[in-house]
C-alpha cells in the first residue's frame, strides 16, 4: 500500500514536471497574451466602475475568456497529459509499472490540476486587476464558474486524451464545434457545451453587480445551482468514463 | 518464476497475431528467435501487459500478465529507443525506481546497482538526449533491472550495441540466469540468441513453430526445406545424379539452370561438391536462393 502511494506520488510529480516545462505550457501564453492587449486596449481600469462597464467586462470573460480561451489554455495541458506521452512513446515505461491504470489517470489529472487551475485563475486575476473596478466586481462574483468551468474541461479532455493518440486536435476540434459554434447557439442546443453551464453560472452571480442577463431567444438561464452541480457531474463523470477506457484500452503503438 | 502462455491466440481486427501458442518460460535464458512480423512483438507485448489475449491466457507467476501485480514480477526492456529524453540516464533510472514505489533511500541505492550492473554509472549523468544507441540500450535495460524483478523480457536488446558491449551485456544475462530468474529475449539472429540462450521458441506467421535447445531448433531448421540454383553447361547430366541424392525433393529444370529444393542444406553442398570433381561437371554458378532467416522461417510457418 505505502509503495503504490508513493509510486503514485511520483507520477504526479514526475507529470507535473514534465507538463510544466513542455512547449505547452509556452503556446497557452499566446491567447492569454492577446486576452492581455485586448484588455489593456480596451482600458476598463480607466474610467471606473459603470455598470455599462461592468456589463462590456462580462461579455468580455463569457463569450471571448470563457468560450474560447480557457478551453484552449485547458486543452493544451489536459490532452497533453496521457497523449503526449502516448506521441512520444514513454507512456509504455508508465504502464509497466505496478501501478493500476486507473491510480495512472488519476495521478496524471492531479499533475494537470494545478496548472490548468493555476493558469485559468491566475489570467482571471491579471484581467480582473488589469480592469479596476468593474474587475474586482468580476472577480468575485465569476471565480467559482471560472473554476468549476476549468475543472470540467480538464476531466472532459481527459477522456479525449485516453481515447485518441493526437487528442490534441480531437479536443481543439471539439472546442471550435462544440464549445464554440453549438455554446453558442440558439435553443437547447447549447447544452452541449461546457461553458454554457459556466456561462449560466455566470449571469446569475453578475446580477446583483448590475449585469443585464442576455437575450433568452439566445441565451436561456439556468439555475446557477444546477449549472454548477453539472459542472461538478460533467467532471466525475468524464473521470469515470476516462479510468474506464485507460483501464480497458490496449495501446498498440507504444513501442 | 515462470511466464506462461496458455493457448494463447491475438487478434487485430481480422489479422491474426500470434495463434494458438501454448509454452512456458522457465528460469534461464529463454530466446525468442523470429523474422520481423512473426508475432514476437505482439507475444512480448502480451507478456508485458500491454496487449491481452483475445483467447487464452498469459500469466507472470500466478497472476495475469495485465494485472498490476504481475507488473511487480517484471523487468521489461522494450524495443522502441523513446525515453524522457530531457533527463539523464541516472534520472530516468530513479524516476523509474521512483515509479515502482521506493523510497528515496532505497531508490538512489537501486538505481546505482541497476547502473552498475549495465556497466553505466560513470556515464550516466549524460542527457539521454545526447547519449549515444549503446548507452540507451544500457540505460533502457537498467530501468528493467532496478527494482530486481524475477522475470525479465528484453526485446532486442542487443541492437545497436558494440561487439564488446555484447559480450558484456551477455554476461550479464548469463549472471542474471545464474541468479535463477527468468529472462525471455527476442532477436530476429538466430547465431545471436545461439550463444545466448538455454532453450529457443521460434515463431513464426504467429505461430509457435519450433521449441528447445539451439542445437535441437538448428536441425530442425536445416531440416527444412531450401531452394538452390545451380547453373552449368550439363545440367540435364547433373540433373540425374543429384535426382538420385536422398535429400533432393525436387528439381526444376530451364535451359541451363536447375532449381533444386533440398532438405538438408549442408549435406547437400558437401554431397554437391565431391559429386563435381567426382563427374567433371562445370558449375558456373551455386546459390542458396533463399537462405535468409525469414525464407527458414516461412517453410518453418
Amino acid at each position: 500500500m505505502l509503495r503504490t502511494v508513493r509510486a503514485w506520488l511520483a507520477l504526479v510529480w514526475i507529470s507535473f514536471v514534465r507538463l510544466l516545462w513542455s512547449s505547452n505550457t509556452w503556446i497557452v501564453l499566446l491567447p492569454l497574451a492577446g486576452c492581455l492587449l485586448y484588455l489593456l486596449r480596451r482600458r476598463y481600469g480607466a474610467v471606473g466602475y459603470s455598470e455599462a462597464e461592468f456589463q462590456k467586462f462580462s461579455v468580455f470573460l463569457m463569450q471571448i475568456y470563457v468560450s474560447i480561451v480557457l478551453p484552449l489554455c485547458v486543452l493544451a495541458f489536459s490532452a497533453g497529459s496521457i497523449s503526449g506521452d502516448r506521441e512520444d512513446r514513454t507512456l509504455l515505461f508508465v504502464l509497466v509499472r505496478p501501478l493500476a491504470r486507473p491510480l495512472v489517470l488519476l495521478a496524471k489529472v492531479v499533475a494537470t490540476i494545478p496548472l490548468a487551475l493555476g493558469l485559468a485563475v491566475g489570467s482571471f486575476g491579471l484581467f480582473c486587476r488589469l480592469a479596476g473596478q468593474v474587475g474586482a466586481a468580476a472577480y468575485a462574483d465569476f471565480l467559482p464558474a471560472i473554476i468549476l468551468t476549468t475543472l470540467a474541461y480538464v476531466a472532459l479532455f481527459h477522456v479525449f486524451a485516453v481515447a485518441w493518440r493526437h487528442a490534441a486536435i480531437v479536443a481543439l476540434l471539439y472546442s471550435l464545434v462544440f464549445e464554440l459554434l453549438l455554446g453558442h447557439a440558439p435553443g437547447i442546443i447549447k447544452r452541449v457545451a461546457v461553458n454554457y453551464y459556466g456561462r449560466a453560472m455566470m449571469v446569475a452571480a453578475g446580477q446583483a453587480d448590475g449585469l443585464q442577463p442576455p437575450d433568452p431567444q439566445w441565451f436561456e438561464p439556468l439555475d446557477p445551482i444546477i449549472a454548477g452541480w453539472t459542472l461538478v457531474g460533467i467532471s466525475l463523470a468524464s473521470l469515470a468514463v476516462a479510468a474506464v477506457v485507460f483501464a480497458r484500452r490496449e495501446y498498440h503503438d507504444l513501442s | 518464476m515462470f511466464l506462461a502462455f496458455e493457448h494463447v491466440t491475438k487478434f487485430y481486427g481480422p489479422v491474426i497475431g500470434v495463434n494458438d501458442v501454448d509454452c512456458r518460460v522457465g528460469p534461464g535464458i529463454t530466446g525468442l528467435l523470429g523474422a520481423n512480423g512473426a508475432g514476437k512483438s505482439t507475444l512480448i507485448k502480451l507478456a508485458s501487459g500491454q496487449l491481452r489475449p483475445s483467447l487464452g491466457r498469459v500469466t507472470l507467476g500466478e497472476h495475469d500478465a495485465w494485472s498490476t501485480a504481475a507488473k511487480r514480477l517484471l523487468g521489461y526492456c522494450p524495443d522502441s529507443n523513446h525515453f524522457y529524453e530531457e533527463m539523464s540516464g541516472r534520472e530516468f533510472v530513479g524516476a523509474m525506481a521512483a515509479l515502482s514505489g521506493y523510497s528515496r533511500r532505497e531508490r538512489r541505492q537501486r538505481t546505482e546497482q541497476a547502473l552498475e550492473r549495465v556497466g553505466m554509472s560513470e556515464l550516466a549523468d549524460r542527457r539521454l538526449g545526447g547519449c549515444s544507441y549503446g548507452m540507451r540500450q544500457r540505460v533502457k535495460l537498467a530501468q528493467a533491472l532496478v527494482h530486481d524483478p524475477p522475470i525479465l523480457l528484453l526485446d532486442e536488446p542487443l541492437l545497436g550495441v558494440d561487439p564488446r558491449g555484447r559480450r558484456e551485456l551477455n554476461e550479464l544475462f548469463s549472471t542474471l540466469a545464474d541468479e535463477g530468474k527468468t529472462i525471455l529475449v527476442s532477436s530476429h539472429l538466430l547465431d545471436e540468441l545461439e550463444l545466448l540462450a538455454e532453450r529457443l521458441l521460434v515463431i513464426a506467421r504467429g505461430r509457435l513453430v519450433a521449441a528447445g535447445t539451439p542445437g535441437q531448433v538448428r536441425e530442425e531448421l536445416e531440416d527444412q526445406p531450401l531452394v538452390v540454383e545451380l547453373v552449368s553447361g550439363e545440367s540435364r547430366r547433373l540433373a540425374a545424379l543429384l535426382a538420385e541424392l536422398p535429400e533432393v525433393r525436387a528439381i526444376e529444370l530451364a535451359d541451363d539452370t536447375l532449381l533444386v529444393r533440398t532438405t538438408h542444406s549442408a549435406r547437400f553442398f558437401a554431397t554437391v561438391g565431391e559429386l563435381v570433381l567426382e563427374h567433371e561437371i562445370d558449375i558456373s554458378r551455386m546459390r542458396l536462393l533463399d537462405a535468409g532467416a525469414e525464407a527458414i522461417f516461412e517453410y518453418l510457418g
